[in-house]
C-alpha cells in the first residue's frame, strides 16, 4: 500500500457537507443556529466602508494647506451632497470669496492641514454571503458567518470558471463522451445547470449563454476555446471572480476527454434536483476546486452512506486515471506497485506504478501521474 | 555561544508543500552537510501547528543519522551530547505563501523603487507599489490597497530634509483604506514608516490607532544613497513578531531556534551575497519553483532580488506560455509538436501541478518552457537591478555625445562570474547537461561564467547559519550545496555562420586542447569535478570574451560534472525565424551537448 | 557657367565629337607646336555649318547654338564671337564668346517668340576675324517646365516623399525608432529628484521672445517638464525675460496639467514676467536658485552670455540640470556644467521625440533622408573635388581630370542651381 500523491477528487452520492460561510470582514450574521436555509438565503451581511474620493482644497482654493480647515463651511462627519459647497474662502472684505464643491457625496471623513486634501467617504457598499446550500445551520460563527451542514450529492470538477450559481440539473447528452455541441442547448434549459459528456465546444458554450444557461458541466474543454470565451489566455488558475454570465466547470481537464462515468452517471440520476454550482478555482497552498453539490431533502430520502474506503490510498486493483500524457485521460487498474523508483522515457528516475489499461494494455506511468477515482 | 564547540548543527525549511531538515556535523574538523530528511508541512488544517512537521522531518533525519534529535516531548534535544541532540537549531520559513508585503514611495523610480528593493531583499514579495506619480486616481489606489490583503507595508519616500506634503498624502491614502492583515482579524496591520526624518509626526498623526506604526531610518536618507539596512531588519522583526506569531505553530517554533526565522529567499539572498563578498565576485542565484522564480545577483557588491510571482513552471506554466508565447517557446523544442495538443497539455499541467513529465517529448517541452520562464524573469531583474536614479551627474566636455543616463542597470553578463541554479526544474533534470544548456540558453551568459546548481536546495538553510556561523556556512556551501556543472565560455558578437568566432588552448589537470571555435559553433569538452585548467582564449575581431573586443584573454576553467561548454553561437543569442530550421539547429545542439537519450543514437 | 554647363550638355549629346575635337586639338597643338612658333598668322576661316534650336525645357529666352569649325588649331588661342538680331540688316548684338575649342553656345536672354538671326565668326590670337556664318532665324519657344530646376524637383520629391512615407508608416503603427535622447529621458529623473527633495523645478525658456525658434523648441519641452511636474505634484516655476514668452508658457503649463488630469494644481502665479534686461533677468534667477536651491533646472531656448552663469549656479546648489539650445558658443558651458544637454538638432526632435505622433516622427524621419541626401552630396563633391585637383588640370591625365571636373561642375551648376 502507498499514498498517491494525487487523491482524486470527490464524487460521492452521500456526503455530509459542512460549508463554512464567511465575510470577508466583520459584519452582522442573519441566521440562527439550528435554522434551515435554502442555497439562495442571505446568511450574513455587512456594508463594506465606502469609496474613498479626496478633495484637494488647497489647490481647488488656491491656499496654502494649513488655512484649508478654517475656511471649512462643512465639519468632518457631516453628510455632503454633490455640488454641496464644500468650503469657502475669507477674501477681501466679504469679496471676492472663491468656493469649492463637492464632486461627489459622501461623508466628509478628515481634513488635512498638511496636504489640503479631504476625504468625503461614499456610502456603504452592502456584502452579503448567500448560504449557498440548502441545509442546517449547525453553528454561528459571530460577526463572522456560519456553517451550512447538509446531506448531499458531491462533485468535484478539476477547473471552473465563474462564481456561484443554482438551477435544476439537465443532462444534455446521452454518453459521457458525447461532444456538447451547440445543438444540444435548448430554450427550456434557461436557468438550468446543464451537463454535457465529453468536450464542450466554444459554440455550446456562446449557445448557453444567448439561452441564459446558469451554469454548464462537461468533461473537458479545449484551451483555445476557453480562450476564446473568457476573450485572454488564462494565466494562472485561480478564479471565480469572472463576470461572464455562466460559470462553467470542467470535471476531467483540458482536451477531448470523457466525463467519468461514475459522475454522469450521478448526475444523471437526480437529473431535475436543485443543484449549488460553484467555478471557483484556486490551485495553490490551500486547494480550490470548483463543485457541485446537489441537497438530498431530509424528510424524504436517505443519502447512500459512504464507501468505507480510506482515501488516497494507492493498492493493487484499484481503479487509477493517468492525468498526464502520453495516457492522458485512460483508465485502469494498478497491476503492480513497484518498490525501486524506475528510469522513464524522459530519462529522469520516479516512483512508478504498473496500470493495465482498458485496452488491456499493461504501461508503467510514474505515480505522481495518476490519481485515484471511484468507478 | 562558542562558535568552536559547535559540532552539530540542524537546519529547517518551511516551505509551502515539504519542511525540508538537513544535519549539518562536524567530520575530521570540517563541517559537512550528512543527513537529510523532508515531510509534509502541516501550516493547514486539519494539523494547523507547522511544527508537528518540523519534528516529523527531524526524526526522520535522527533515523538515518542513528541520532536521537526529538525528546519525548517533541522538542528538539539541545546542546548536543555524545548521540544526542545538536548544538545549534535555525529554520527559514516560507509556508503559507512567504511574506507578502505592499510598499509605498513618493516617486515610483526613486523612493517607492529603494522601498521595493529593502522589501525583495528581506524576502517578501511584493504586491503592490503606490507612489505619488502612479497613473492611478488616487480613489482607484484607495481600491487597490483595500483589495490587498498583505502583511505589512512599508511606507518611504521624500529624502531626509525632504518632501512631507507627497508622504502624507501616501499616508493619506493607506490611512482611509484601512488595509486589513492576511492572517488573524485581530491584530493590527503593521506599518514601517522610513521616510523622510522630518515627516515622522506628521505620519503619527495620520495614521490612527489601527495600525500598528513603526518608524525606522530613511531608507533614501539622501538620493545619492540608500540605506535599506534599519528597514530590512524591521521587516524581519515585525515578520517574526506579527506573522509568524500569528501563523499557527510559529509561536513555539520561533522559541525553538537559535537564530530568527527568515522568509526563505531571505535567506538564499544571504548566502550568495555572503559568498560573493568572500570571493569578491559577481554571482548570480535562481531559483524556479512552480508559481514563482526568484532572480538573486549580487554585482560590485551590490545585491539585488526579484520574484517575478507568475513565471514558474506549474502553477504558472500557463502563463509563462502566455506570456512568451508558445511559438517563442517552441523554438526551443528539437522536436515536432503540434500547438493545439500543447496548449490543453500545459492547461493539464496547470491544473493538476504535481505531475512529472513521462515521455521525452513532454520533458524537452517542459525544459523549453523553463527557458522562457528563466528568460522573462531574468528580463524582469535587469531591469529592477539598476544603479540609483535621480542622482546628479558630474559631466566633462567630452561627454558631449555619450551622455550616459542613471537608471541603468548593474547586471552585466561579462562580469559575472558565477551561475548557480535551483528549483526543480533546473537540479532535478534527469542529466546535467540539460540544466547546463537551460542556463546557457536563458541567461546566455558571456566570457568565462562557472555554472553550478544547488544540490538539494540547501542555500536557505546555509542563508540563516551564515549569520550565526558564517565559516561553516561557507564551508557546507562549497563542500555539499554546490555541485559545480562546469564552465561555460561564451563570446559576445554576432557573425555570419562558419566564420571563425574564438581560439582556444586549455591545459593543465591531463588536458591538453587548443583549437578553433566557429561562429554557430558548439563544442564540449568533458573535464571533472574539482579539476582546473588554465585556459587561453583568443577572440576573433568582433568578439568579445571579457577584455574587449578581439583582446586576448587568459582564465581558468573549472570542471564539472557536465565540463567546459565552448560557446560560438553568439551574444545575443539570436535563433531562426523559420521553425523548421530554429528545429533543425536545435538538434545539432542537442546532439553536441547530448541532452536527450535520442541523440545518442 | 553657361559655357560649362553647355559643354557638359553636349558632351552628353556627342561625346564621340567631344572627345574627338579634344583629341584632334591635341594633335594639331603638336603639329603646330612641331611646325615652329614663326608661323605668320592668316585671317582665320569661317565656321561652318551653324544650326540654331530652341533650347528645351526653359521660358523661351534662350537658343542653343551649334557649328563646325574646321580649321581649329588656327584658332588656338583665339574665340567665337555669338551675335544676333532679330532682322539681318539690323545691328548685331554680341551675346558672347566661347573658347577656340567649344563649338557649342546658348544665347540667352531672347525673347519668346520672337525669331532672331545668329551669327559666329571665328577670331585668332592675333584678333584677325573670319568671315561671319548666319543661321536661319530660330524662336524660343516657352515650356511649361524649366529643365534646369529638374533636380530641385527631384530633390523635392525625394524629401517631401520620405516624410508623407514615414508619417503613413508610423500611422499604420510600425515603430519608428527614434535614438535615446538622455535629456528628454532624464526629465523624469529631474523633476523626479525635486518631488522627493520638497523642492521647486525651474525652467528657463531662454531669453528671447516667441519669434525665435528655439524659443519655440523650448516651449515644447516645457510641456513635457510641466506634465511630469503634475504628475509628480512637484511645483514648477518659469521665469520669463518677455511677456509673450510667459503668456504662452502659462497656456502650455496649463494645458499640460489638464493633460496630468490635475487642472487643479495649476497655479499661473508661478510663470511670471520678470524683465526684459538681460542680467536684470540672470540676477533675478540667480538669487532665486541661491535662495530656493531648486532640485532641478532647465534650460531650453537661446542663451547668450547668461548660460554658463545659470548652469554653474545650479550646479552649485545640487540641481540635475538639463539644458538645450542650438547656440553653438554656449553648448560646451551647458555640456559641463549641466546633467545633459540637449545638443542642437536633438533639442528641436524633442517635441516630435516627446510626443511621439505620427506626423511628427514621420517628418524627422523624413529629414533624416534629407540630412542623408545632403551628406551624399557633400561626401561625392569632395571625393570628386579632390580627384579632380590631383589628376588635373596641368596635372598627367587630362582625361580622368575633365570627367572629375565635369562631375563637379554639374554637381555645382546644375544639381545645385
Amino acid at each position: 500500500m502507498a499514498h498517491a500523491y494525487t487523491p482524486g477528487l470527490k464524487v460521492t452520492e452521500g456526503a455530509i457537507l459542512r460549508r463554512r460561510r464567511v465575510l470577508p470582514i466583520a459584519g452582522e450574521v442573519l441566521v440562527e443556529a439550528g435554522a434551515r436555509v435554502g442555497a439562495r438565503d442571505v446568511v450574513a451581511e455587512t456594508f463594506m466602508p465606502g469609496d474613498v474620493t479626496p478633495v484637494n482644497l488647497a489647490n481647488l482654493l488656491a491656499l496654502p494647506p494649513a488655512d484649508v480647515p478654517a475656511c471649512m463651511l462643512k465639519q468632518e462627519g457631516d453628510w455632503v451632497e454633490a455640488g454641496e459647497i464644500l468650503a469657502q474662502t475669507k477674501g477681501f472684505w466679504g469679496f471676492f470669496k472663491s468656493e469649492a464643491t463637492a464632486k461627489v457625496s459622501g461623508r466628509l471623513e478628515a481634513v488635512s492641514s498638511v496636504t489640503g486634501q479631504v476625504m468625503l467617504r461614499g456610502n456603504p457598499l452592502p456584502v452579503r454571503v448567500l448560504a449557498f446550500i440548502p441545509g442546517n445551520i449547525i453553528e454561528v460563527i459571530p460577526g463572522e458567518g456560519c456553517v451550512v451542514e447538509t446531506e448531499a450529492v458531491f462533485v468535484q470538477g478539476i477547473f471552473g470558471i465563474g462564481g456561484e450559481a443554482f438551477g435544476p440539473i439537465c443532462m444534455a447528452c446521452s454518453s459521457p463522451d458525447q461532444t456538447l455541441e451547440a445543438e444540444a442547448i435548448t430554450p427550456e434549459m434557461r436557468g438550468a445547470v446543464v451537463v454535457g459528456g465529453g468536450r464542450m465546444t466554444l459554440a455550446a458554450i456562446r449557445a448557453a449563454k444567448e439561452v441564459g444557461v446558469s451554469a454548464l458541466i462537461s468533461g473537458g474543454i479545449d484551451d483555445l476555446d476557453l480562450q476564446g470565451f473568457l476573450g485572454y489566455d488564462l494565466g494562472v488558475a485561480i478564479t471565480g471572480s469572472e463576470r461572464m454570465g455562466l460559470t462553467l466547470v470542467i470535471t476531467e481537464g483540458f482536451g477531448d476527454i470523457a466525463m467519468a462515468k461514475r459522475t454522469f452517471a450521478l448526475l444523471g440520476k437526480y437529473a431535475g434536483r436543485e443543484a449549488s454550482v460553484t467555478g471557483a478555482t484556486q490551485i495553490r497552498a490551500g486547494v480550490m476546486r470548483p463543485e457541485i453539490v446537489i441537497a438530498m431533502d431530509p424528510d424524504v430520502e436517505r443519502s447512500v452512506p459512504e464507501t468505507a474506503r480510506q482515501d488516497g490510498l494507492l493498492e493493487i486493483d484499484t481503479t487509477v486515471r493517468m492525468i498526464r500524457d502520453p495516457y492522458f485521460g485512460q483508465i485502469g487498474k494498478v497491476h503492480a506497485l513497484p518498490a525501486e523508483p524506475t528510469v522513464l522515457a524522459s530519462g529522469s528516475k520516479a516512483r512508478v506504478v504498473e496500470v493495465v489499461l482498458e485496452t488491456g494494455e499493461t504501461v508503467t506511468v510514474p505515480r505522481a501521474n495518476i490519481e485515484l477515482i471511484e468507478e | 555561544m562558542d562558535l568552536d564547540k559547535i559540532n552539530v548543527i540542524l537546519a529547517t525549511d518551511c516551505g509551502s508543500t515539504t519542511t525540508k531538515a538537513i544535519l549539518i556535523e562536524k567530520v575530521d574538523g570540517q563541517f559537512r552537510q550528512t543527513y537529510r530528511g523532508e515531510a509534509p508541512t502541516t501550516v493547514e488544517e486539519p494539523f494547523a501547528d507547522v511544527t508537528i512537521g518540523v519534528v516529523n522531518a527531524v526524526t526522520e533525519i535522527g533515523e538515518l543519522a542513528g541520532r536521537r534529535l526529538v525528546d519525548e516531548q517533541g522538542r528538539i534535544i539541545r546542546p548536543a551530547s555524545d548521540g544526542e541532540g545538536c548544538d545549534i537549531y535555525i529554520s527559514t520559513s516560507s509556508a503559507g505563501g512567504g511574506l507578502q508585503m505592499m510598499v509605498a514611495g513618493v516617486i515610483k523610480q526613486m523612493t517607492a523603487e529603494s522601498a521595493k528593493r529593502a522589501a525583495l531583499g528581506a524576502g517578501a514579495i511584493v504586491m503592490d507599489v503606490i507612489a505619488a506619480n502612479d497613473p492611478r486616481k488616487p480613489h482607484q489606489q484607495i481600491q487597490r490597497i483595500r483589495e490587498l490583503r498583505p502583511d505589512m507595508i512599508l511606507v518611504s519616500g521624500g529624502v531626509d530634509g525632504g518632501t512631507t506634503t507627497h508622504v502624507v498624502q501616501i499616508a493619506e491614502l493607506i490611512a482611509p483604506a484601512k488595509p486589513r492583515p492576511r492572517f488573524g482579524n485581530e491584530y493590527k496591520m503593521p506599518v514601517i514608516y522610513a521616510g523622510n526624518r522630518d515627516a515622522r509626526p506628521l505620519i503619527e498623526k495620520t495614521f490612527d490607532e489601527s495600525v500598528d506604526l513603526k518608524i525606522v531610518d530613511n531608507l533614501r536618507p539622501v538620493l545619492e544613497q540608500e540605506n535599506l539596512g534599519p528597514a530590512r531588519d524591521m521587516i524581519h522583526d515585525v515578520f517574526l513578531e506579527h506573522v509568524m506569531a500569528h501563523a499557527p505553530g510559529y509561536d513555539k517554533l520561533i522559541t525553538w531556534t537559535d537564530a530568527p526565522i527568515m522568509p526563505t529567499p531571505g535567506a538564499v539572498g544571504n548566502i550568495l551575497q555572503a559568498i560573493a563578498d568572500r570571493d569578491g565576485i559577481n554571482a548570480v542565484g535562481v531559483d524556479i519553483g512552480g508559481a514563482t522564480t526568484d532572480v538573486f545577483s549580487v554585482f560590485n557588491g551590490t545585491f539585488n532580488r526579484t520574484v517575478s510571482a507568475n513565471l514558474g513552471m506549474s502553477y504558472s506554466i500557463s502563463n509563462v506560455c502566455a506570456e512568451a508565447t508558445m511559438e517563442r517557446v517552441l523554438k526551443w523544442v528539437h522536436l515536432p509538436m503540434e500547438d493545439r495538443e500543447l496548449r490543453n497539455r500545459v492547461k493539464n499541467k496547470m491544473i493538476r501541478p504535481t505531475t512529472i513529465p513521462q515521455s521525452l517529448e513532454a520533458l524537452v517541452f517542459e525544459q523549453a518552457v523553463a527557458r522562457e520562464a528563466l528568460r522573462l524573469a531574468y528580463k524582469q531583474h535587469k531591469e529592477f537591478a539598476t544603479t540609483l536614479k535621480g542622482v546628479q551627474q558630474q559631466r566633462t566636455v567630452g561627454d558631449t555625445f555619450s551622455q550616459r543616463m542613471s537608471g541603468l542597470t548593474i547586471v552585466d553578463n561579462m562580469a559575472m562570474d558565477l551561475l548557480v541554479a535551483s528549483g526543480g526544474v533546473l537540479s532535478h533534470a534527469p542529466r546535467m547537461a540539460q540544466t547546463v544548456a537551460m542556463l546557457m540558453d536563458a541567461f546566455e551568459p558571456e566570457g568565462v561564467t562557472y555554472l553550478a546548481k544547488d544540490s538539494i536546495f540547501m542555500m536557505p538553510h546555509l542563508g540563516v547559519l551564515a549569520q550565526v556561523h558564517p565559516d561553516a556556512a561557507m564551508e557546507v556551501f562549497e563542500r555539499d550545496c554546490l555541485i559545480y556543472l562546469g564552465t561555460c565560455v561564451a563570446a559576445k558578437g554576432v557573425s555570419k555562420p562558419g566564420k571563425p568566432c574564438f581560439k582556444y588552448r586549455l591545459h593543465g589537470s591531463g588536458l591538453d586542447e587548443a583549437g578553433e571555435i566557429r561562429f554557430g559553433e558548439l563544442k564540449l569538452i568533458p573535464f571533472g569535478p574539482g579539476q582546473e585548467a588554465e585556459l587561453e582564449l583568443e577572440p576573433a575581431r568582433g568578439f568579445d570574451l571579457g577584455a574587449g573586443s578581439g583582446k586576448r584573454v587568459q582564465s581558468k576553467a573549472r570542471g564539472g560534472t557536465v565540463g567546459i561548454v565552448l560557446d560560438g553561437r553568439g551574444r545575443p543569442l539570436v535563433l531562426p525565424e523559420d521553425p523548421a530550421q530554429c528545429r533543425t539547429l536545435m538538434g545539432d545542439w542537442v546532439k553536441v551537448l547530448g541532452l536527450y537519450a535520442d541523440s545518442d543514437q | 557657367m553657361a559655357n560649362m554647363i553647355s559643354r557638359e550638355r553636349l558632351r552628353r549629346r556627342l561625346p564621340a565629337l567631344w572627345y574627338g575635337t579634344w583629341l584632334l586639338r591635341t594633335v594639331f597643338v603638336f603639329v603646330f607646336i612641331a611646325a615652329g612658333a614663326a608661323v605668320v598668322a592668316a585671317p582665320p576661316p569661317a565656321p561652318t555649318g551653324l544650326t540654331a534650336k530652341d533650347h528645351g525645357w526653359d521660358k523661351g529666352t534662350a537658343v542653343d547654338l551649334v557649328w563646325e569649325y574646321p580649321g581649329e588649331a588656327a584658332l588656338d588661342g583665339g574665340f567665337f564671337l555669338i551675335s544676333y538680331a532679330m532682322d539681318l540688316e539690323d545691328d548685331f548684338r554680341i551675346a558672347g564668346q566661347t573658347l577656340g575649342y567649344e563649338t557649342v553656345y546658348t544665347v540667352n536672354g531672347l525673347t519668346p517668340g520672337v525669331d532672331y538671326y545668329f551669327k559666329v565668326v571665328a577670331v585668332n590670337s592675333a584678333l584677325e576675324e573670319s568671315e561671319a556664318v548666319v543661321s536661319e532665324p530660330v524662336a524660343g519657344r516657352l515650356q511649361w517646365v524649366d529643365g534646369s530646376r529638374i533636380w530641385f524637383l527631384i530633390t523635392v520629391m525625394i524629401f517631401c516623399g520620405s516624410v508623407v512615407y514615414f508619417i503613413r508608416h508610423a500611422r499604420k503603427g510600425r515603430p519608428l525608432k527614434v535614438r535615446k535622447i538622455a535629456g528628454l529621458e532624464a526629465v523624469d529623473e529631474a523633476v523626479g529628484r525635486a518631488t522627493e527633495m520638497g523642492r521647486s523645478v525651474i525652467f528657463v525658456p531662454g531669453i528671447q521672445d516667441m519669434n525665435d525658434i528655439q524659443t519655440i523648441a523650448g516651449i515644447n519641452v516645457l510641456s513635457r517638464v510641466a506634465q511630469i511636474a503634475a504628475e509628480n505634484s512637484a511645483s514648477l516655476e518659469v521665469p520669463t525675460t518677455r511677456s509673450l514668452v510667459m503668456t504662452t508658457a502659462r497656456e502650455t503649463v496649463q494645458s499640460a496639467f489638464l493633460r496630468a488630469g490635475r487642472p487643479e494644481a495649476y497655479d499661473e502665479n508661478k510663470i511670471n514676467y520678470i524683465t526684459d534686461e538681460q542680467f536684470g533677468y540672470v540676477a533675478y534667477l540667480q538669487g532665486q536658485m541661491v535662495r530656493e536651491k531648486p532640485a532641478a533646472c532647465f534650460y531650453m531656448g537661446a542663451f547668450f552670455a547668461e548660460a554658463l552663469i545659470l548652469a554653474e549656479t545650479g550646479n552649485s546648489v545640487g540641481a540635475i540640470q538639463v539644458a538645450g539650445t542650438a547656440m553653438p558658443a554656449q553648448l560646451p558651458f551647458f555640456v559641463a556644467s549641466c546633467d545633459y544637454t540637449l545638443i542642437g538638432e536633438e533639442f528641436f526632435a524633442a517635441s516630435a521625440y516627446l510626443t511621439g505622433s505620427p506626423e511628427e516622427l514621420g517628418s524627422l524621419k523624413g529629414q533624416d533622408v534629407g540630412k542623408v541626401l545632403v551628406a551624399i552630396g557633400i561626401v561625392l563633391g569632395v571625393v570628386f573635388a579632390t580627384l579632380a585637383s590631383i589628376t588635373g588640370p596641368e596635372g598627367l591625365n587630362l582625361e580622368s581630370y575633365h570627367f572629375f571636373q565635369g562631375f563637379v561642375d554639374y554637381l555645382q551648376g546644375t544639381v545645385l542651381h
